[in-house]
């Protein structure tokens, strides 16, 4: 059943990609942004970890894109958000001489503090995006987007990510930090703006913590979630009539001779194997659905891995599929 | 994993072994299969996890609160073959316990405890104070490890955004609080309003300026009554971190590197190792979980065009088994299909850690790929297969 009343993906100014390491958060930040700019809206992908890994998977001769960014395809672009650099733009901003900042930036005394001082990354990175966010009368040309897309750091710290406005809104009682906070936290709380979209895979553990993410950022923080991606679902292995394959296979002599094919021991744990994969991702895909109230858009697994290119290409469609309920 | 003395070395003398790697790999699981795998040699072991993995957790007993060593049933550890001399335990890490309870041990009086309580900074981020995870895991397995109670400690490190957070959180910590700026904000002129300008380095004032005029004067006061507050408390908190550190860094633990199948999995782990080596840190192997191997000798058939007849043959053998009803000519194919899909994932996950496997080998490391359950890992008995499995007592149909 199709969940009415959805927008689309595209249709937000502010698309955070979160879930755990390993669901693929990533790819599918990739993919989303490649959909956005083959819509024709101007499309900006900020990564948000130590490592950039975005610019590559959409264009292998892309050169690195850093904190400046760089086009790397038609109306897209990449950048990677530090936020030793956000730090340095940022008192740029406040303090207006550039001397000052430099010197402020690199007083040992200084990065001391703020390598041990908490927060502070979190606040500015999500700074640095309300920042690019802003009506586009007021960034510089060519820097203008309709459509940002975070990576978010993996869950864990990806809620404690989103939490950070609030908690030093609450912290910081009055100056200019607790204004800017707020600023920051009525952009992420702006359901018209800002949607907040998690990756899971559709087991166990994966299943447990977007359970947990979901009910944290739409209920504690008030940001707008309304659709799980569940990522590498492994779909019917055989056709209906014979869904029981590796059963039937079981019964066969497990040596028997079949030339170059496997014997009959090998294809039946092949099978199983195929089998048990798609009844483990129907299973937890339901759970997901039950424990999140939310609607679904599943993507294929790849069996290769993702390569490149290609395989991004092909999940950017399947990505802004309208959000299901499953049966 | 085939059997192999370095990792039975471990697993028999090291008394802490830390489990470290990049998130989604199954650290958890597999650090909990490898206490498991211990005790099973006859070893008493407590698996130390941070990630609240709610079914695992409730399959080992070990609560979100309590903060405290739970020990798994008699019963439960005759069904999973530990035997009498072995026990297993677990525990799930209570941050903000833990740090309430440094604070509590370290404050020199009930006055400067509550103060640290009762400050709003501390209040508010003591759950993100830079550190205080990596700070707290390591600080529990040195207070597990001086209790005597277990023989060996394996530990679930936090996923970490830089690989060895929690080996320079102490020390981190301790520059932080020896920083000229932290000494300038806990000195008495900066509570009595203003700042003792003459006192201080030009450059620590002009940083301090900034801040005050980004912060605004009300954040550094709070902050500098919860630095004044704990600074009274770093004596003995820098013993601890030293002795902590000794432990960790010593002959007594090892580290086991848990990574995930796959080209990305294998690139972090590359990543990873590089900095091990850089901090010197004893690498007793590396565990690939989660691999799918081939079932049968050898490594898979190479990808060819199927043969007509070689199809044929299964789908007569099927149908002498199954009568002349079953769809054979279909089940014939997709048997057929069954195995080139899995033998290409096979052939990706063998391709993609090679250049890691190599590396470790020549280290002289052990190297164990953990084969793929066919089922999640949620309950004693599931953990007692993934430990059968990295054991090497791999179960065929």
């Amino acid at each position: 059943m199709a969940a009415d009343d959805q927008r689309s993906l595209l249709e937000h100014r502010l698309v955070i990609v979160t879930g755990k390491g390993g669901t693929g958060k990533t790819t599918v930040s990739a993919a989303l942004a490649l959909a956005a700019a083959r819509a024709g809206l101007r499309t900006l992908v900020a990564e948000v970890g130590p490592d950039e890994q975005i610019p590559r998977l959409l264009n292998p001769r892309a050169p690195e894109a850093g904190y400046a960014g760089c086009a790397i395809l038609p109306g897209l672009r990449a950048m990677r958000i530090d936020p030793f650099e956000a730090l340095a733009e940022y008192l740029g901003l406040q303090l207006g001489v550039p001397a000052i900042v430099d010197a402020v930036v690199r007083n040992s005394a200084f990065r001391q503090l703020m390598t041990a001082a908490p927060g502070w990354r979190e606040l500015i990175t999500l700074g640095k995006i309300w920042h690019l966010a802003q009506l586009e009368s007021e960034a510089p040309p060519g820097r203008q987007f309709d459509f940002i897309v975070v990576d978010a750091p993996a869950t864990g710290h990806g809620v404690a990510f989103l939490d950070v406005p609030r908690v030093v809104v609450s912290a910081v009682r009055t100056g200019p930090l607790h204004a800017h906070a707020e600023r920051v936290e009525q952009m992420l709380e702006d359901s018209d703006h800002t949607l907040v979209l998690p990756v899971a895979l559709a087991e166990e553990l994966p299943a447990r913590e977007i359970a947990e993410l979901t009910g944290r950022v739409r209920d504690e923080m008030g940001i707008s979630i309304d659709r799980v991606i569940v990522n590498a679902v492994v779909g019917p292995p055989f056709p209906a009539e014979i869904s029981d394959l590796d059963e039937v296979l079981a019964r066969l002599d497990g040596n028997l001779a079949l030339g170059a094919l496997p014997p009959p021991r090998v294809l039946t744990r092949c099978a199983r194997y195929l089998r048990s994969r798609h009844e483990l991702n129907r299973r937890f895909t339901a759970e997901i659905q039950h424990s999140t109230g939310l609607p679904i858009v599943e993507l294929p697994r790849i069996p290769d891995g993702i390569q490149g290119p290609d395989q991004i290409s092909s999940l950017a469609s399947a990505l802004l599929a309208s959000p299901v309920f499953l049966e | 994993m085939t059997p192999d003395p370095k990792f039975d070395a471990m697993l028999a003398d090291r008394e802490v072994v830390v489990c470290v790697g990049c998130g989604g790999a199954g650290k958890t699981t597999v650090a909990a299969a490898l206490a498991l795998e211990a005790a099973r040699r006859g070893r008493k072991a407590l698996v130390l996890t941070i990630d609240p993995a709610r079914r695992l957790a409730d399959a080992m007993g070990v609560e979100s609160l309590g903060n405290r060593p739970q020990e798994i049933s008699r019963e439960s550890l005759d069904a999973l073959g530990v035997p009498g001399a072995g026990n297993l335990s677990a525990m799930m890490l209570d941050m903000k316990r833990t740090f309430d309870d440094l604070v509590e041990r370290f404050a020199e009086s009930d006055e400067i405890r509550d103060r640290v309580f009762e400050n709003s900074i501390y209040q508010h981020v003591s759950n993100a104070l830079a550190g205080t995870v990596e700070y707290s895991a390591m600080e529990k397995v040195f207070e597990m490890h001086e209790s005597g109670a277990f023989d060996l400690i394996v530990v679930d490190t936090p996923p970490a955004q830089h690989a060895l957070d929690f080996l320079e959180a102490p020390q981190r910590l301790l520059e932080f609080l020896d920083s000229r700026l932290v000494k300038m904000l806990i000195h008495p002129a900066f509570k009595a309003g203003r700042f003792g300008f003459r006192l201080f380095h030009r450059a620590t004032q002009r940083v301090l300026h900034v801040l005050e005029r980004i912060t605004g004067i009300g954040f550094l006061e709070d902050l500098s009554e919860f630095l004044i507050a704990f600074d009274a408390m770093s004596v003995g908190f820098r013993d601890r971190a030293h002795r902590v550190r000794s432990l960790l860094l010593g002959p007594r633990s090892t580290f086991v590197l848990v990574s995930g199948p796959g080209q990305i999995s294998a690139r972090h782990a590359t990543d990873f190792l590089d900095r091990l080596e850089g901090y010197g840190v004893s690498l007793a192997g590396v565990l690939v979980n989660r691999v799918r191997l081939w079932p049968s000798q050898g490594p898979p058939p190479a990808d060819e065009p199927r043969r007509t007849a070689d199809v044929e043959a299964l789908r007569d053998a099927l149908w002498a088994g199954e009568g002349a009803d079953y769809p054979a000519e279909l089940a014939a194919e997709a048997a057929a299909d069954a195995a080139t899909r899995y033998a290409a994932w096979v052939r990706a996950d063998a391709r993609s850690a090679q250049p890691l496997r190599e590396r470790i080998e020549a280290q002289g490391c052990f190297w164990g790929c953990i084969p793929e359950l066919e089922r999640d890992v949620h309950d004693l008995s599931s953990l007692g297969c993934v430990a059968d499995r990295i054991a090497g007592k791999d179960e065929e149909p």
